[in-house]
C-alpha cells in the first residue's frame, strides 16, 4: 500500500481548468519527481495535496486517510509538509523562530540541534531575520522548517531554482543523503539533472494531465524519453 | 435598464412621487415625513452614484450635505439674499467645489483607506463648522429662519408654505435628480464608473484615466448632497448643526445598503423603511431610543443574508417567480462521448500539427478581420516595437538585464523560456506595467518609456491578461463597448449627458469584435454566466475591442481544456491579420505552431531568436530547457 | 504670547491622549494585518471597556477589578464577534466587511444606551492615583501621570505577546502570510479569533483606563475611533510599531492645537495625515501593499 495515493485530482483556479485527472502514487521510503515545463501544473499539484488549494473532485488518499478537501493545518498534522517554490520564509522572524514557530504543532519534532547539524549555516545565521538570508539560506530554512516536523512526507517544489551551482550541489548532498535515511519525497524540479540524481521513478505532466511514468534506470539509459514532454 | 424604451423609469418615477401624495397619508406617513423621506432619497441618489455604481464607500458625505446646507442657508438668513433656489444653488456648486478638492485627497487611495480618509475629513467640516466657523455657522444652534420657497409666475405668486406643497417642492426636485441621474449613469461615463467598479485595474488597462472618472462621481456626489443639504434647511426652517455629523454619513450609508446599492432608488426604498420605522417605533410602540437598536439589529441581518438590498431582493424574487427552472448552465464544449482527457488531448495535438492553416482559408473564415486603427504613426515605416538595453532590477535581484528586442509591423512574435527566465518581468515592461531600471522602449516610432498602461493603450498597445480581468458584473456586450469606448472618447471625457447609443462608431466595432471572439450569440449574458473558454475569449475580445495596432497577449490558453486550446489558437491566427502580436505561453506546440518568430529568454537575457524550426533544433534551447544534463 | 507652563502642560496631556490613540490603534493595525478587516466597531470596543469597568467598579469598588473586568468583557465580545460574524466576511468584498462592522457598533452603542441611558458615567481614579502632583514646576493630575505609565505598561504588554511569546510568534508570522502559518498545522482560524479577541481588548482596556480622566458616555467611541483611523493613515496600516508612533503623534497635535483652538485641532490633524498621504502613501512605518 502507498503511502500516497493519489485519484483523478482535477483542480481549478477560479473557474480555470488546471489539473485534469491527476493519478499518482508514491510509496514509503521513495522519491518520486514529477517533471514537465512551466505551466504544466507541477505546483498546483503539490498545493492540491497539501489542500492550500482544495481540489474541486479526486481522492487523496494519505496514510491511510483522506485528506483531500482538509485544511491545510490538519494535513500537515497528519505528517505532510510542501516546501513552496517562493520558500515563504517569515522575514520577520529569524531563523531559529522559523524553525520553532514550524515545530509547534508536530508530534514528533526535531530538536534544533539535529537541524543545525544538517545545516551548521543556519546555526551560524540563527538570530538573522528571514529578509536578511540569501536565496540559498532562505532555501535551506525553508527546508528545515518542513524537517522539523519530521514529516511523513516532503513536497519539494522546484527545491534548486535560482541558486548558485555549488549550493545547488550542497541542498543536492543533502537531499539525498535525507533519500537515503528514507524520507519519502516528491519533487518538482525543471532542472532534470538534478532531479534525475534524486528520483527512483518519474511521472510527466503536460497541460495538466499525467502524460508519461517512468523508472529512473529507463530515463537513464534512455534520456530522449523526456524530450517529447520537456524539450522544445 | 439600457434595453427598454425610453423615459418609463422616468415616468414611472413621476407617477410614484405624485401617488404617494395621495396614498401614504393614509398609511401614517406625515407630510413631513414624506419631505424627509425625499430629501434624504435624493441626497442618496449621489451617494449610491458614487457607492453603487463606481465601487466607493465613502462615509464622509456629511461633509457635503453640511456645505451646501450651511452656505444656501447663510445666504438666505444671515447675508438677506432672497431667492431660495439661488441659495441652494449656489450652495450645491460651493458644496461640489470643495468635493472636488477633498477627492483630490482621498482618492489619492482606495478600499479600506479611502473610507477611512473620507470619515476624518468628514469630522474636520464637523469641527470647523463647530468652532472657527460658529460666527457665520450658528454653531451649535444652527442658523433658523430659513424662508420657504417661492415661486413667481407675474400674474400670481405660488407659495410653497405648507406642508404638502414643500412635498411637492422637494419631490419634483427628486424627479429632477432622478432623470440627470439615469441620463448619467446612460452615458459613457456612467458605463466607466461601472467597469471600474467591477476591476479598476483592467478599466484603466483598456485606456480609461480612471482617476479623473471617480473623481466625477466624488464630485457628483458631493453636488447631489450640497443640493440636498439646502433642501434640508427649507423643509426645517433652520439649517441644523447635525447634518455635519458621523451619524449622517453613517444614516446615509445604512439607508443605502438597505434599499439596495447600485439602483438610484435604493436610498429612497431605505430612507422610507428607516424613518417610517422610527417614528412607528417611537410613536406606536414606545421604544424611545431603542429604535435605533433594533434598526442596528435589522441592518447587520440584511448585511448578512440580503447582500443586495431590499429592491435586490424584490429583483430576485420577481426573477424566481417569471421563469422558474429556464435558467440553464451554458455548457462548457460538448465532451465527445467515450473520449478520456488523454485522448482529448491526442487529438488536440494532431489537429495542430496539421500546421498552420493556409491563408486562403483564413480569408474565408466569417468574420472579416477587424482592422488595427489607422493611426498617423501608421506611416511611420521602421519596426513597431523596438527596447534597447532593458533591464530591471529588484533590490540586489536582477530580473532582466540588458535585452534588446525588435518587433517588425504585421509579426507574430512568440517569447518562450524555462521558469525564471525572466518572461514575466519583460512583457510587464512592454505594456509598461513596471517600468524598467533601465533601458528604453520605443513604440512605432515614440519613445514610451515610463508611460503607464492607459497611455500606451491609447497609443494602441494593450495586452490581455493571464488571469482573466473582466468586468463581472456587466454583459459581455457591455464589456466590449467600455474597451471600444476609449478608443473612440479618449483617456477621459465629460460627456455625462450623452448617449452611448450616439456614439458613432460605437456599436459597429463592438458588434465586430463579438463577431471575431465568437460570442455574437452570449453578447447580453452576464460575465458571470459565462464559460471560462467564453470569457478567456472575452479576455482577448477586451484587448481587440481598442483596435491596438500592437497586441500583446500572456498566456492565452492557460487553463483551457485541449479543444478549446485549438479554438483559441485558431482564433489568434485570425486576429493576427493586419495586426502585430506577441504572445506568451507554456505550451510549447501551441505556440511554437502559431507564431512566426520566436524569442527565447534565459535567466533575463536573450538566448536566441529565430523561426520555430530554428528553435526546435537549436542545441543551447534544448539545452536552457531539459537543464544540460540530457541534452549533453 | 504663549503661556509656557501651559504649553507644557499640553504637552503632557498630549502625551496622555498619544498613549491612549496608541494602544487602541495598536489593536485596530493588528487585527487588519492579520485578518485584513478594518473593525468599525472598534470605537464601541472602547466603550464597552468603560462600561463594563465601571460596572465592575460600582460592584466591588475596586478599580483593579474594573480594569480587569472591562478588559476581559471586550476580549470576550470580540472573540464572539469574530467566530459569530466576522469569519464569514473574510471571503466577502471590502465594502460588505466595513458595512458590518459599522451595524455592528450601532448595536453596541444602542445596546448600551438601552441598558444605561445616554447620561455620562464616572469612574474616580483609585485613592493612590487622585489629586494632583508637583513636578516642581507645574502641577499635574496625579492619574493622569498614572494613565501614561499604565498604558505604557499595556503597549510594553503587548510589544512582549507580539514579540516575545509564540503566540506572537504565530500572529507576526499571521500577518506576513496566513497560509504558510497554516501549512505548518497551525490552525490559522484559532490564531484568527485570538487577534480579533486581542486587539478588542487593547480598545477596551484603553476604555476603563481612560474612564477617570474622561466621563464614559455610549458615543464615546466615535470621536476616538475618528481619531484612530488618522493614527493608523500616519503610521502605516498593519504596523505595530506605526500605530505607536502615529498615536503619539496624533497626541501632540491635538493637545498642541488645542491650546490655541480646539476647533483647529481637528484641523491639524488632517493637514499631517494629508501630509503623511502625499510624501509616503503607505504611512510612515507602512509598507506597499497593505
Amino acid at each position: 500500500m502507498s503511502l500516497l495515493e493519489v485519484k483523478d485530482l482535477n483542480t481549478y483556479y477560479g473557474d480555470s481548468h488546471i489539473l485534469f485527472n491527476v493519478s499518482l502514487n508514491v510509496k514509503r521510503n521513495e522519491v518520486v519527481a514529477l517533471l514537465g515545463r512551466n505551466g504544466a501544473g507541477k505546483s498546483t499539484t503539490l498545493k492540491s495535496l497539501m489542500g492550500v488549494v482544495t481540489p474541486r473532485t479526486g481522492s487523496i488518499v494519505f496514510d491511510g486517510a483522506e485528506i483531500s478537501g482538509q485544511k491545510s493545518h490538519l494535513i500537515a498534522q497528519a505528517g505532510m509538509q510542501l516546501v513552496h517554490e517562493e520558500r515563504r520564509i517569515f522575514g520577520s522572524l529569524n531563523v531559529e523562530e522559523n524553525l520553532i514557530l514550524a515545530g509547534l504543532t508536530a508530534p514528533n519534532r526535531w530538536p534544533l540541534e539535529r537541524v543545525y547539524a544538517m545545516f551548521p549555516r543556519l546555526k551560524e545565521r540563527r538570530t538573522s531575520r528571514g529578509t536578511d538570508l540569501s536565496g540559498g539560506e532562505q532555501q535551506m530554512l525553508a527546508i528545515a522548517r518542513a524537517l522539523v516536523r519530521e514529516p511523513k512526507i516532503l513536497l519539494l517544489d522546484e527545491p534548486f531554482e535560482g541558486l548558485a551551482p555549488i549550493i545547488v550541489r550542497d541542498l543536492l548532498t543533502t537531499c539525498r543523503a535525507l533519500a537515503e535515511a528514507g524520507q519519502t519525497i516528491l519533487v518538482v524540479e525543471q532542472n532534470i539533472t538534478a532531479a534525475m540524481t534524486l528520483a527512483d521513478r518519474v511521472y510527466v505532466l503536460n497541460n495538466g494531465h499525467i502524460v508519461e511514468t517512468f523508472t529512473a534506470e529507463a530515463v537513464r539509459g534512455q534520456p530522449e524519453l523526456l524530450h517529447r514532454h520537456l524539450g522544445v | 435598464m439600457s434595453r427598454q424604451s425610453p423615459f418609463v423609469v422616468e415616468i414611472l418615477t413621476a407617477i410614484g412621487l405624485v401617488a404617494a401624495a395621495f396614498i401614504l397619508p393614509y398609511v401614517g406617513f406625515s407630510p413631513t415625513t414624506m419631505s424627509r423621506i425625499v430629501v434624504w432619497g435624493l441626497f442618496g441618489v449621489g451617494f449610491d452614484i458614487l457607492f453603487g455604481y463606481t465601487g466607493l464607500l465613502s462615509f464622509g458625505q456629511s461633509a457635503f450635505y453640511g456645505t451646501g446646507g450651511m452656505i444656501a442657508a447663510y445666504l438666505l438668513t444671515m447675508v438677506g439674499f432672497p431667492h431660495v433656489l439661488m441659495s441652494i444653488v449656489i450652495g450645491t456648486i460651493v458644496a461640489a467645489v470643495v468635493g472636488y478638492l477633498v477627492g483630490l485627497i482621498a482618492l489619492r487611495r482606495t478600499g479600506i483607506y479611502f473610507a477611512m480618509i473620507t470619515v476624518a475629513i468628514a469630522e474636520v467640516f464637523y469641527f470647523v463648522e463647530f468652532n472657527p466657523l460658529s460666527a457665520y455657522t450658528g454653531g451649535e444652534n444652527g442658523l433658523p429662519g430659513v424662508p420657504t420657497p417661492t415661486l413667481p409666475l407675474g400674474f400670481t405668486t405660488i407659495r410653497f408654505n405648507t406642508d404638502f406643497s414643500l412635498y411637492a417642492f422637494f419631490a419634483f426636485w427628486y424627479f429632477i435628480g432622478i432623470v440627470i441621474a439615469l441620463r448619467i449613469i446612460r452615458s459613457p461615463v456612467g458605463a466607466i464608473l461601472s467597469a471600474i467598479r467591477d476591476n479598476p485595474l483592467r478599466a484603466a488597462a483598456v485606456g480609461h484615466n480612471i482617476h479623473s472618472y471617480k473623481l466625477t462621481a466624488f464630485v457628483v456626489a458631493a453636488a447631489y448632497a450640497g443640493f440636498a443639504g439646502g433642501l434640508l434647511g427649507v423643509l426645517q426652517g433652520f439649517m441644523p448643526p447635525e447634518a455635519f455629523t458621523f451619524d449622517t454619513s453613517g444614516q446615509l450609508v445604512i439607508q443605502t445598503a438597505i434599499g439596495g446599492a447600485g439602483t438610484l432608488f435604493g436610498p429612497l426604498v431605505g430612507a422610507t423603511v428607516w424613518l417610517y420605522l422610527s417614528d412607528f417605533f417611537q410613536n406606536t410602540l414606545h421604544l424611545g431610543a431603542t429604535w435605533k437598536l433594533v434598526l442596528g439589529v435589522v441592518f447587520v441581518l440584511l448585511v448578512c443574508f440580503l447582500r443586495r438590498g431590499l429592491i435586490g431582493a424584490i429583483k430576485d424574487l420577481y426573477e424566481l417567480a417569471t421563469r422558474p427552472r429556464a435558467k440553464k448552465e451554458p455548457k462548457e464544449t460538448t465532451p465527445i462521448p467515450g473520449m478520456t482527457a488523454e485522448e482529448e488531448q491526442k487529438a488536440a495535438h494532431i489537429e495542430i500539427a496539421r500546421g498552420p492553416a493556409p491563408p486562403l482559408e483564413i480569408a474565408k473564415e466569417p468574420p472579416p478581420p477587424m482592422p488595427a486603427r489607422h493611426r498617423a504613426a501608421d506611416d511611420f515605416t521602421g519596426p513597431i516595437l523596438q527596447a534597447t538595453g532593458l533591464t530591471k532590477r529588484y533590490g540586489g535581484l536582477v530580473a532582466n538585464s540588458d535585452i534588446n528586442f525588435t518587433v517588425n509591423r504585421g509579426e507574430l512574435r512568440g517569447i518562450i523560456g524555462p521558469n525564471g527566465a525572466g518572461k514575466t518581468t519583460f512583457f510587464r515592461m512592454l505594456t509598461c506595467e513596471v517600468p524598467p531600471t533601465s533601458g528604453k522602449i520605443v513604440f512605432e516610432g515614440r519613445d514610451i518609456t515610463g508611460f503607464d498602461v492607459t497611455e500606451v493603450c491609447q497609443l494602441g498597445l494593450t495586452k490581455s491578461y493571464q488571469v482573466n480581468q473582466l468586468f463581472a458584473r456587466l454583459t459581455v456586450r457591455e464589456n466590449l463597448t467600455i474597451s471600444a469606448l476609449a478608443e473612440l472618447r479618449g483617456k477621459f471625457r465629460l460627456d455625462m449627458f450623452s448617449r452611448l447609443q450616439n456614439i458613432s462608431g460605437l456599436a459597429e466595432q463592438v458588434e465586430r469584435t463579438l463577431e471575431l471572439v465568437d460570442l455574437t450569440g452570449r453578447a447580453d449574458v452576464a460575465v458571470s454566466a459565462l464559460a471560462y473558454g467564453e470569457k478567456r475569449r472575452l479576455e482577448v475580445g477586451l484587448a481587440l475591442a481598442s483596435s491596438p495596432s500592437l497586441l500583446l497577449l500572456d498566456e492565452p490558453l492557460a487553463g483551457l481544456s485541449p479543444r478549446e486550446r485549438i479554438e483559441m489558437v485558431k482564433l489568434l491566427r485570425s486576429i493576427s491579420q493586419g495586426r502585430t502580436m506577441i504572445v506568451v505561453d507554456h505550451d510549447m506546440d501551441s505556440l511554437l505552431e502559431l507564431v512566426e518568430r520566436v524569442t527565447v529568454l534565459q535567466e533575463g537575457r536573450v538566448l536566441v531568436e529565430g523561426t520555430p524550426s530554428e528553435i526546435k533544433s537549436n542545441a543551447a534551447v534544448q539545452e536552457a530547457y531539459l537543464g544540460g544534463a540530457l541534452a549533453a | 504670547m504663549i503661556n509656557w507652563g501651559n504649553f507644557i502642560s499640553q504637552v503632557f496631556n498630549g502625551v496622555v491622549l498619544g498613549a491612549l490613540l496608541a494602544l487602541i490603534s495598536s489593536g485596530l493595525t493588528i487585527i487588519y494585518g492579520t485578518l485584513g478587516i478594518l473593525n468599525l466597531a472598534h470605537g464601541a470596543m472602547f466603550m464597552l471597556g468603560g462600561y463594563a469597568g465601571w460596572l465592575a467598579y460600582t460592584y466591588t469598588g475596586s478599580f483593579i477589578v474594573a480594569v480587569i473586568a472591562g478588559s476581559l468583557f471586550v476580549m470576550l465580545v470580540g472573540v464572539v464577534m469574530e467566530r459569530v460574524i466576522i469569519r464569514h466576511f473574510y471571503s466577502r468584498p471590502h465594502e460588505d466587511q466595513l458595512l458590518v462592522t459599522f451595524g455592528l457598533g450601532i448595536v453596541f452603542v444602542e445596546t448600551i444606551r438601552f441598558f444605561f441611558g445616554s447620561l455620562s458615567k464616572t469612574v474616580p481614579p483609585p485613592h493612590v492615583f487622585a489629586g494632583i502632583t508637583s513636578l516642581g514646576f507645574m502641577f499635574y493630575p496625579t492619574y493622569r501621570l498614572a494613565v501614561v505609565v499604565i498604558v505604557a505598561l499595556a503597549l510594553l504588554a503587548l510589544y512582549l505577546m507580539l514579540y516575545r511569546t509564540r503566540l506572537g510568534m504565530i500572529v507576526r508570522a499571521g500577518i506576513e502570510d496566513s497560509i504558510m502559518v497554516d501549512s505548518l498545522g497551525i490552525n490559522v482560524y484559532r490564531i484568527f479569533m485570538s487577534v480579533f479577541g486581542i486587539g478588542a481588548m487593547a480598545a477596551g482596556f484603553a476604555g476603563i483606563v481612560n474612564a477617570p480622566v474622561v466621563s464614559i458616555a455610549p458615543d464615546v467611541g466615535e470621536g476616538i475611533l475618528v481619531q484612530t483611523f488618522v493614527v493608523v493613515v500616519i503610521g502605516g496600516v498593519g504596523s505595530f510599531p506605526g500605530a505607536v508612533l502615529g498615536g503619539f503623534i496624533a497626541g501632540e497635535i491635538i493637545s498642541i492645537t488645542s491650546m490655541f483652538n480646539p476647533g483647529y485641532s481637528y484641523v491639524m490633524l488632517f493637514v499631517a495625515m494629508t501630509l503623511v498621504l502625499v510624501l509616503r502613501p503607505y504611512g510612515l512605518l507602512g509598507t506597499a501593499g497593505r
